[in-house]
């Protein structure tokens, strides 16, 4: 708890500016209207007890439909199976229903959903849509931009179904709902100051991400710190590690590396 | 009623030859680069805007146009919504060839109809800057204080202060 409150503090403390383009989480803020984004989301994650890597890969397209509203919709991919095989997929909406500016400056609130499906197999007690399970999982998140700081947080309510291809949700149907916490909090720490479009930033973020079962009251707690990269005004790199702090739910691969890409078309609708 | 009165004004009101030579807004609600970008792009996308100066460090734009144009104000305003942010104050260059201002009296400059605030009688001459005070061009706090009636903000009609 003590090294907890030592990242957050040594946190605050740092550097200029902020940032919000979290890495794990999303937060309150949309994408502009008319843009495309297209994201390549890859986890490299350790399977507990064995040697195994658990890989994760999920492409995205992202679309900003108005200035509130925007929809993504990503493909599964992972090594579950052996080879890298396709699983499923998930769409996703958030919608800005407050939005409070101030120069450098805003507090935004957004509701979101998802609905996933997933033909893998069903091996473990977490209930995750983005790559696990079939299911819908809707929420709030509210983000507070600083001049110095960004914080994000959102809970929401995740209901698990029966995988695809006959894979049964084997925890019991009275297990099958969670809810998420989040906490992320982020800062620019490059360029000092800004003096155009072309230089890189560099974003760093510590995100915490919790998850209890309202049936069983189990949970878990981690912790994801990461780094950023944005070229050009246009493009990102997030690289990072999850690392479970605390759970007593089943896991199957808490623990690894994230590597994100994602690359903007402004205009594009 | 307000509207009637609203429309017999601007049918008297002064017909110039004053031109908006400049905008320059500061957008309020972003810190990121990325967010200022996806403002510089949806502006390029206007046809009447010739050039556009972004201060990504003090999140302003100055924008000039192609000659001849019709400037939109509320078009602008739009762009920065849609990229997700706001506008914090919004300020337009105006080439004013000698008109003279009565109180309450609009004035009209191309399709656009300025209402002068708490302004007394003058003479314009040459280039002078308004800020608008309408809803999205001020902070919301400002705008609320302000208390304009409704009926008087439609899409092309301004009030503006010198």
């Amino acid at each position: 708890m003590k090294f907890l409150v030592t990242i957050i503090i040594a946190f605050l403390s740092l550097a200029t500016k902020s940032q919000e383009l979290f890495s794990v989480t999303e937060p309150a803020s949309n994408r502009a209207a008319r843009s495309i984004g297209i994201r390549v989301d890859n986890s490299i994650m350790n399977e507990v007890r064995t040697s195994k890597i658990n890989y994760h890969l999920i492409p995205e397209v992202m679309a900003g439909v108005s200035k509130t509203f925007m929809v993504s919709a990503g493909v599964f991919f992972s090594n579950r199976s052996g080879a890298c095989r396709h699983e499923g997929g998930s769409v996703y909406a958030k919608y800005r229903f407050l939005s409070n500016d101030v120069v450098q400056k805003h507090f935004r609130m957004a509701s979101f959903a998802r609905i996933s499906y997933n033909s893998s197999d069903v091996h473990q007690e977490e209930i995750n849509m983005y790559g696990h399970n079939t299911g819908v999982e809707f929420g709030t998140v509210a983000t507070q931009l600083l001049r110095k700081v960004a914080l994000s947080s959102s809970v929401s309510v995740l209901k698990a179904s029966d995988n695809g291809n006959n894979n049964k949700f084997v925890y019991g149907l009275d297990n099958a709902k969670a809810i998420n916490f989040t906490f992320s909090i982020g800062k620019l720490m490059l360029p000092k100051e800004y003096s155009g479009y072309r230089q890189t930033n560099l974003n760093l973020m510590v995100e915490f991400l919790s998850q209890v079962n309202t049936g069983s009251g189990r949970y878990y707690m981690d912790i994801a710190p990461s780094a950023q990269m944005i070229f050009n005004s246009q493009a990102r790199l997030d690289v990072g590690y999850r690392k479970q702090l605390s759970s007593t739910l089943i896991r199957t691969a808490p623990n690894g590396f994230f590597v994100r890409l994602e690359y903007n078309f402004f205009n594009a609708l | 009623m307000k509207n009637i009165l609203l429309l017999i004004a601007i049918s008297i009101s002064i017909a110039t030859q004053a031109q908006v030579t400049r905008v320059y807004f500061q957008a309020s609600g972003l810190t990121c680069s990325m967010c200022s970008n996806a403002i510089y792009k949806a502006l390029k996308t206007l046809d009447f805007v010739d050039k556009i100066d972004a201060d990504v460090r003090n999140y302003t734009f100055e924008l000039t146009f192609k000659p001849n144009s019709s400037v939109d104000f509320d078009k602008i305003k739009r762009k920065v919504e849609d990229a997700g942010f706001s506008v914090s104050s919004f300020h337009a260059s105006v080439y004013f060839d000698n008109i003279q201002l009565k109180e309450n009296q609009p004035v009209k400059i191309g399709t656009n109809t300025l209402l002068f605030v708490n302004q007394k009688s003058e003479a314009l001459n040459g280039e002078k800057n308004i800020r608008l005070l309408d809803k999205g061009f001020v902070p919301s706090k400002e705008y609320k204080s302000n208390n304009f009636s409704k009926s008087q903000t439609g899409e092309g009609t301004y009030h503006v202060t010198l």
